[in-house]
Formats: structure tokens, C-alpha cells, sequence
């Protein structure tokens, strides 16, 4: 356990003691637990907790804080010998959005008490940042924070939440100064969700399942060190903490209908939609040709962009290209959803279990906006891609100067 | 073959770059493309000293030997600046076609003079049909004695006016079979035909009982054929991406320059969307292009499928490319002074050059097992 063993003496370490501890009981009982994304399974902690214990969970952390002070390179010897047997736990300080978060802004007392915990997920999280008002413009959040004592009250509403019903705590951003630029006025905070002051109703969706929920905030109380960063520094804890979240989504990706065997998980052949055409016995119609060749070069398109972006990153120069990857899927799975429709036809208008093509043609119609919006539209998307990409200039913010209190508000703002 | 590391490659894409800006300018361009041979003698003479023109040639024969993945890269160069010449005729499909047939005699004697840019090949493969398939060959052959006579009309190939040699694909009772012919021959007809791209030259050949000497081929000529075409649709790509790049950058910078109500055009969404839509399409197609080259290059089963793919991204990248830049510039581009017609003209005909997106679709398709 020091910052200087070598490569050979370490990669041997994680071996030995995954063969002594990760068993195969362990990766079946895992597997037989249904995945969900906000709560860990009693399984899932037992085995974070042993993790956690030989300090595997964020070897680049110093020991101070449950890690081992390694490099970025040798944390890595310790992620693939953990991938190689498909182990979770390891490589938390570089994906654990809530503990790097709160490991990085939070003050000693909250971090003594939930950055262990964090690690071996006893706590569950949520996100506490879009709001009625404040979607595409999330600065603009009207939720407020009033210090009275050595707390915080709490009022107004967010929503987007996903795993809100099970939260301990969740990621808020709100108020605290009305008085100034809308981005100089936020702070964050690690809001106590166990409380009469926090109301959850789930969201009902387009696809009629619920994954989100709306969050009223009312006189929720918020101890005062629970503070991330400064009072109206929240605007930038908030983007460190999305940068964190951008790189656990670039590495998880959200099937169709979680596990219910629904989605494209019947489809074997490498082409769905050419296996799709096919049985519907219409491989030969000519425009729907057309059509399929073009749908799928969208997805091998994006795929060639992606390897091509780290192959640039392994030659060391950067790649503007990773950015444009959540522009090409909205289209593809727009696209692939509408060709499911069309190829389908009449079919697409029937339901149920009967008619599980015309279910997925239409789940998968209705989800696509799930990445067409969610995260940031499109049209924000492509915002980000000609400013920052292309460095064309913004356009100009009406309201970027002027105090908040000031700042015009129209429908939909709850 | 010869591959180049991907530094040695940038490297042989810079030196391209760099002759480029002084060789094919804007105004060179404009030029050139006016004249009767549409290319510039000097400078084609530059690009044999320099190995471009027999990059596809092995050394044994005075070329440079390299594979798809320099030619890819220097396409993307030539595509950029619009070059003028027959690099895609003589240098990619006849040598890529004489290559492939094997002819020793006839490659001892054609490929070192093409090598160096000396001689000026071209083949003909489609008819008036363009379509560069088997059932698009509109020449046909007969034996007469020892010799071969070629009857039909050739039409589509390129700098077929400036060729000193031609490589005749015609079909005969036994299948198709090539032929060496010279275009100067009696019997033999070339005619220019006007072409919508200024940079681009087209002939049609006729033959009217016209005598040719059969090339000997050491696999089935349309199995050579068929590997010709892979080799130059990858060129193409690779032309087509240069100019897309090419394109997308000077209109992103105009619409950082040009002011209207008092904001640079590129701070409105309805410009800057059309901008970000493009890059997404420009790099997929630079993928597209290189990964198809690099495909071609390893001999990958996949290479069917990814040339396919290569040949419509790219070619419908570009045409989008400049048919949008066009819209983005406003009037300015609507003028003959402004370049983006040049391109939008190189990328309209490109997209037809050796089939079009539906054919290529449908080979994709196909490819995948569809």
C-alpha cells in the first residue's frame, strides 16, 4: 500500500485477491438481481463493502480518503484486471459522480460522514436540478434557500428525478441570492430527502412508464454543512459535477425497457432492422432497400466517428468528435423508430403482448425523444457544437447581467 | 505494397498541401478549368516528380508503391483545392486496372511512362448508360484472326481526350475481356463531352470496327474490374471528404465574419444549426473515407461494405456540404466570383462518378446480407 509499488507487484496484488474473493456465487447472485440504476442490491453492497475494505474502490485517492494514492495508469492495471472478470467496484474516483463531488466541494463534516458510505452505496442519490421554469435554461432555477440559523429552508419544485421514491439525499441546486446575475446566485447543496419538507410524485412519460418523478420542496430543511463549495458557487460545482456525469453516461448506456425482454434483446441478427424487413417480407421493396441501408449507416457512421475519436486521444491529439455523438443518436434512434414504423405499417397502430414488433416500433418512437431532449436538446446540442466546436459566437444573453429578481419569466414555469 | 506509418502519411498529405496552395489555387483553378485539356501540364509534371501520380504503381515499375491509405490522403488534398488533372484517370483507375490484370509485357512498357505523368491513361468502362456495372459496358468484342476488333461507344471516361492510351473493358462471347487501345487510331472516335463541373473532364470513345490488342489477364478482367472501382471509389471518397472539409471551414468562417442587424450571422441558431448539422456529416464521412481506405488496404472482409458505405456518405456529405454552404452565404455565393459553386459543382457530379447513392445503398445493404 504505497504510491511506489510496481506495475508487476500491483496487477499480481488485484489478482490474488480477486481470486480469493470474487466468486462465482457472487457474479450470478449479481446477475440475478434486477438491475435498477438508483439503489444497490444487498448482494451488490456485500460485495462494494469487501471492495471498499481493500481499498479498491478509488485507488487514485490518497489513503486518507479510502484509496491508494496510484496513478491514473496504474489505477487502470487495477480496472482491467476488475473488468477481465467483469467485477464492479473499482475506478469510483473516476465515475462515482455523488462521491468525487462531494470528495472534491464538501465540507470535512459531511465528508467524514457519506464519502465511505458513498463508495460502498448505502446511500441512495438523486439529482435535484431541472425545474418546471428551468429546462434547456438551467440557471434560471427559481427554487430557493433561505439561510435561517445554521440551516437552509427550502421551497420550490424540481423535476426530471430519477430515483427520488428511494433517495437519502439528493444533489440540489437552489437560490440563495436574488440579487445578482442568474449564474452568481445558486448554490449546491446535499438535500436530506428523508423529511416532511420533501414531497415525491412520480412522472407518468409518453411511453406511460414512470422513470422520473416531480420533487416538492416545501420548508425542507437543509443543514447549513451540507454547503457544497461556497454560497453562490453552485454554478460551477454544478458543472464539475456534470462533467463527472457526462463521463458515466459515455460509459453506460440505457437499453430499451429495462429487462423486460421487450426491446430489441428478440432480435438476434447483427441488423434488426434488416431481420425486421425481412420478416415482414419486404427485403425487396426497393425504397424500403434505400431506407434501411441508409438507417444503419447513421449508427456504423457514428460508431466509425467514435473509434476514430479515440484513436486521435491515443495519439494525443483531442478530438472535437466525441461531442458530436449525442446529435447522431438522437437521429439514429429517431430514424431506426420511424423505419420500424414504416416497415411494420398498419400493424404499428395495435398494442399488447400479441403484437410485440408494433410495441417496440412504437416504444422505441416514443423513447427516442428521451435522448432527442433529455440531458440537453438537440437544438442546445448544436448550440454547444457551433460554439465550442466550430467557435461561432454566442448569441447574445438578455438576462445574463442583470439580478435575477429582474429577470422576465413566461409559461411553464410552474 | 508500401504502407506508410500515420505520421510518414501526414506527412506526404502536407507535402501535397503545400503544392496545392501554390499550384491549384483559386485562380489557377479558374483558369485551368477553362482550357481545352483542363489540366496544367506544369504541374502535373510536378505532381510525377513528387510520386503522386504513380502512387499506386509498385517500385519495380517506377511508382511509389503505396496502397488506399496514401491515396485516400492525397485525394483529400486534391479534393480540397479542386485540383485539375487526370490523377483520378491515369494514376488511380488505369494503373490500379493494369495492376490488376498483370499484363508483364504491357506494364513493363505503360507503367513507368505513367508513373512519372508522362503518359496519360484513361480506361473505358461504361457506355451511355453510365452505369459502372456489367450490364453498363456498351463495347463489345470479336476476334479476327490474331487481332480483336471492338465495336460500340464508350462514354463517361475520364480526360479521355488527353489520353494517349486507353484500356478498353468490352464484353465477347467468352465474357469481358480488355483491351490496349490507342485513341488515335482510325476507327477510333473521341469526343470531349461537356461537363456541369468545370474541373472535371469527360469523353465519349467511339469504335467502329476498330483494331485492339488484347491485354492478358492473370484472374477474371472483371474480378480486376470490380477491384479497380473498389480502389477508386476510395480516391473519391477521399476527394469528396477533402472538399467537404474544405468547404465547411471557409463557410463557418464567413459566418464568423459577415455582420447583419448588427450580430455576426453565425450567433444565429438558424445558421449556427446548419453549421453544427454539417460538421456531424463532414466527419462522419471523413471516417467513412478513411476507414474504407484502411479496409481496402488490410484486404478485410468487411471492405465490400465499408466502400459501399464510403461511396454515399461521402458523396452525399458533400453535396449537402455545399448545397447548404451555399444557402448560408446568401447572395454572395450565388455569384460565379464566389468558389462555392465550384464545389457544389464537384460534388454534384462526384455523386454520379462511377454510380450513384442508390446504387451504392443498395450494395451496402446487400454487403450486410440484406
Amino acid at each position: 500500500m504505497t504510491t511506489s509499488v510496481n506495475d508487476e507487484t500491483l496487477r499480481e496484488e488485484v489478482r490474488q485477491w480477486l481470486s480469493e474473493n470474487w466468486a462465482r456465487e457472487i457474479a450470478d447472485e449479481l446477475e440475478s438481481e434486477a438491475p435498477t440504476h438508483y439503489t444497490a442490491s444487498p448482494a451488490l453492497r456485500s460485495w462494494l463493502g469487501k471492495v471498499f475494505d481493500a481499498r479498491w474502490s478509488a485507488p487514485r485517492w490518497p489513503e486518507e480518503w479510502f484509496g491508494r494514492g496510484l496513478s491514473n495508469d496504474q489505477a487502470k492495471i487495477v480496472e482491467r484486471e476488475f473488468a477481465k472478470v467483469k467485477a464492479p467496484g473499482t475506478g469510483q474516483d473516476r465515475v462515482n459522480l455523488w462521491a468525487n463531488t462531494l470528495l472534491a466541494q464538501g465540507q470535512p463534516g459531511l465528508k467524514e460522514k457519506l464519502v465511505g458510505p458513498l463508495l460502498k452505496s448505502e446511500v441512495n442519490m438523486c439529482l435535484l436540478y431541472s425545474e418546471p421554469g428551468a429546462g434547456s435554461d438551467l440557471a434560471g432555477i427559481r427554487t430557493r434557500a433561505d439561510l435561517q440559523g445554521d440551516e437552509y429552508i427550502v421551497n420550490g419544485q424540481k423535476v426530471w428525478t430519477s430515483g427520488a421514491t428511494t433517495a437519502d439525499y439528493g444533489m440540489l441546486i437552489a437560490r440563495t441570492d436574488w440579487d445578482v446575475p442568474k449564474h452568481d446566485g445558486i448554490s449546491f447543496f446535499f438535500c436530506p430527502m428523508k423529511q416532511p419538507g420533501v414531497e415525491v410524485r412520480p412522472l407518468r412519460q409518453i411511453t406511460d412508464e414512470s422513470h422520473f418523478n416531480e420533487v416538492f420542496l416545501s420548508n425542507a430543511v437543509v443543514p447549513a454543512e451540507n454547503l457544497l463549495g461556497k454560497p453562490g458557487s453552485g454554478w460551477r460545482v454544478l458543472n464539475t459535477a456534470l462533467a463527472y456525469e457526462r463521463s458515466v453516461m459515455g460509459e453506460t448506456a440505457r437499453g430499451s425497457r429495462g429487462g423486460t425482454g421487450l426491446g430489441l434483446g428478440a432480435v438476434t441478427e447483427a441488423q434488426p432492422l434488416i431481420a425486421l424487413a425481412r420478416e415482414a417480407g419486404r427485403l425487396d421493396e426497393p425504397h424500403l432497400r434505400q431506407q434501411v441501408a441508409q438507417t444503419i449507416s447513421y449508427r456504423r457512421l457514428n460508431a466509425l466517428n467514435t473509434a476514430r475519436a479515440k484513436a486521435d486521444l491515443a495519439q494525443g491529439t483531442s478530438s472535437s468528435i466525441m461531442s458530436l455523438g449525442k446529435l447522431a443518436m438522437s437521429r439514429i434512434l429517431h430514424e431506426e423508430a420511424r423505419l420500424r414504423t414504416e416497415i411494420l405499417g398498419a400493424e404499428s397502430m395495435l398494442e399488447g403482448e400479441d403484437y410485440p414488433q408494433a410495441v417496440d416500433a412504437n416504444f422505441l418512437s416514443l423513447n427516442a425523444y428521451f435522448t432527442s431532449i433529455g440531458g440537453g436538446t438537440d437544438q442546445i446540442q448544436r448550440n454547444i457544437i457551433g460554439e465550442r466546436v466550430l467557435g461561432l459566437p454566442k448569441e447574445p444573453e438578455v438576462d445574463k447581467t442583470i439580478a435575477f429578481r429582474d429577470v422576465k419569466t413566461g409559461v411553464g414555469s410552474g | 505494397m508500401n504502407t506508410l506509418g500515420s505520421e510518414e502519411r501526414d506527412a506526404l498529405k502536407d507535402s501535397v498541401r503545400r503544392l496545392m496552395s501554390d499550384a491549384s489555387t483559386e485562380a489557377a483553378v479558374r483558369t485551368v478549368m477553362e482550357t481545352d485539356t483542363g489540366y496544367d501540364a506544369a504541374v502535373w509534371k510536378t505532381l510525377g516528380e513528387m510520386g503522386v501520380v504513380g502512387l499506386m504503381v509498385d517500385e519495380e515499375h517506377g511508382g511509389s508503391g503505396f496502397g488506399p491509405l496514401e491515396l485516400e490522403a492525397v485525394m483529400e488534398e486534391a479534393g480540397a483545392a479542386l485540383l485539375c488533372s487526370p490523377l483520378l484517370a491515369s494514376g488511380v483507375l488505369a494503373a490500379e486496372l493494369l495492376n490488376q490484370l498483370g499484363d508483364e509485357a504491357l506494364n513493363e512498357r505503360l507503367l513507368p511512362r505513367i508513373a512519372t505523368g508522362d503518359c496519360i491513361a484513361s480506361v473505358v468502362l461504361t457506355g451511355d448508360s453510365g452505369c459502372w456495372t456489367q450490364q453498363g459496358v456498351a463495347v463489345s468484342a470479336k476476334q479476327d484472326g490474331d487481332s480483336w476488333v471492338l465495336q460500340g461507344r464508350g462514354s463517361y471516361v475520364l480526360h479521355g481526350q488527353n489520353a494517349e492510351v486507353l484500356v478498353v473493358v468490352a464484353k465477347t462471347d467468352d465474357g469481358f475481356a480488355a483491351f490496349e487501345v490507342d485513341p488515335s487510331a482510325p476507327s477510333v472516335t473521341v469526343a470531349p463531352l461537356p461537363t456541369f463541373d468545370r474541373t472535371l473532364r469527360l469523353a465519349s470513345v467511339d469504335f467502329d470496327d476498330a483494331r485492339a490488342v488484347q491485354v492478358e489477364a492473370r484472374q477474371p478482367v472483371w474480378q480486376a474490374v470490380k477491384r479497380t472501382l473498389d480502389l477508386a471509389l476510395v480516391a473519391l471518397a477521399g476527394q469528396q471528404v477533402g472538399g467537404t472539409q474544405k468547404v465547411l471551414d471557409f463557410t463557418v468562417e464567413y459566418a464568423k465574419a459577415r455582420v447583419q442587424f448588427g450580430r455576426n450571422i453565425g450567433s444565429f441558431q438558424a445558421i449556427k444549426h446548419m453549421a453544427a448539422d454539417l460538421l456531424l456529416e463532414t466527419e462522419s464521412a471523413i471516417s467513412a473515407a478513411r476507414y474504407a481506405a484502411s479496409c481496402l488496404a488490410e484486404s478485410s472482409e468487411k471492405a465490400d461494405e465499408a466502400i459501399s458505405l464510403a461511396a454515399f456518405a461521402c458523396a452525399d456529405a458533400y453535396v449537402k456540404t455545399t448545397a447548404d454552404s451555399i444557402q448560408m452565404h446568401g447572395g454572395i455565393a450565388f455569384t460565379w466570383e464566389h468558389p462555392a459553386h465550384l464545389y457544389l459543382r464537384a460534388a454534384r457530379s462526384s455523386a454520379q462518378l462511377f454510380g450513384g447513392s442508390n446504387h451504392h445503398r443498395e450494395n451496402y445493404l446487400t454487403a450486410m446480407g440484406g
